[in-house]
This record gives C-alpha cells, sequence and structure tokens, in this order.
C-alpha cells in the first residue's frame, strides 16, 4: 500500500504504522494531490478507509448552490459541510483571506465496506487553525 | 534603491512558495492492514 500511495501524483512521503493502522501522506511542495485519487489507490491495494482527515491552506468560497467551500489553486475545492465551526468563516467568503484547516474528508459509513467514488468528498472543519 | 527592490523580490520569491493554498497533510485511518 506504501508504494502504491507513494506513486500517485503530488505524494512526497507516504509513513504507515501498522500497530494503530494510520498512514501519514506529505504531499510535494508545488504538487497538486487528489484526496479521492488517494482513497481509490488504498482500496485497490486490498485496504479499507475508515477515516481520512486533512490539513489544508485556502480561500473560502461560496458554490453555485450557495454553499461554503475550501479553493484549493485554481482548480481544486472541497464543499464544506456546515457546523458550528464552519459558521466562523462566513464571514471570510470571498475576501483575500487564507486559511489553514484541520478537517474530516472521509468517514467510513456504518455498515459500508467501500467509499462510493461517485459521492464527491466533503470537508467537515474540526478546527480553525489560522487565518492570514 | 534598485538594490533594495532586488532582495525585497528575492525575498518575496522565497516565500510565495509558502503561502501557496495547498494541501499541506493527510491522515487516513486504515483497517485490514496486515
Amino acid at each position: 500500500m506504501k508504494q502504491h500511495l507513494g506513486r500517485q501524483s503530488g505524494v512526497q512521503t507516504v509513513e504507515v504504522s501498522l500497530i494503530d493502522g494510520k498512514v501519514q501522506i506529505t504531499p510535494k511542495e508545488d504538487g497538486r494531490i487528489e484526496p479521492a485519487q488517494l482513497l481509490k489507490a488504498t482500496y485497490d491495494s486490498g485496504v479499507s478507509v475508515a477515516e481520512m482527515d486533512l490539513i489544508a491552506r485556502g480561500k473560502i468560497v461560496k458554490d453555485a448552490s450557495g454553499n461554503l467551500a475550501l479553493q484549493i489553486g485554481s482548480n481544486q475545492s472541497f464543499a464544506i459541510t456546515p457546523n458550528d465551526v464552519s459558521k466562523t468563516l462566513e464571514a471570510l467568503v470571498d475576501s483575500s483571506s487564507i486559511v489553514t484547516l484541520r478537517g474530516e474528508l472521509y468517514k467510513k459509513p456504518p455498515g459500508k465496506k467501500k467509499a462510493d467514488p461517485s459521492v464527491p468528498l466533503k470537508l467537515l472543519v474540526l478546527e480553525v487553525l489560522k487565518k492570514e | 534603491m534598485n538594490k533594495k527592490f532586488a532582495l525585497l523580490l528575492l525575498l518575496g520569491c522565497a516565500l510565495a512558495p509558502l503561502s501557496q493554498p495547498q494541501i499541506k497533510h493527510i491522515e487516513m485511518r486504515v483497517e485490514g492492514m496486515t
């Protein structure tokens, strides 16, 4: 699995802890990493993902349907699941502020063995680490 | 004056990658790993 993930575009290092089942992925400094691809690559290597968390920097925008989203670069964004933390980000919509967030991008639904690749990943903001 | 400007430009270029929007880290919890 480590080699499989390491071959994905934008991945710099992969650290696997067999004891607690944690996989740490560090993206390349200037690379674009695609979390959905990492999920697929993990499943393809015969392991199921229970949870995926990330730390990301980006701008808060509103998507076409008026929901908050984290814009990372020009062509990558994640819709934000509304919660108490995301309410604090409303004021930053379309401002030039860049925020660093820690959030949950995927959690395996109870009873399901595999993620549905047709469902886009949504970001549940757990913590706002920095506002610039 | 030009020297100061060049220094500022150099500093800006060095810091630019740090301020780019990007995914900094991903952590997964997996099941079924042997």
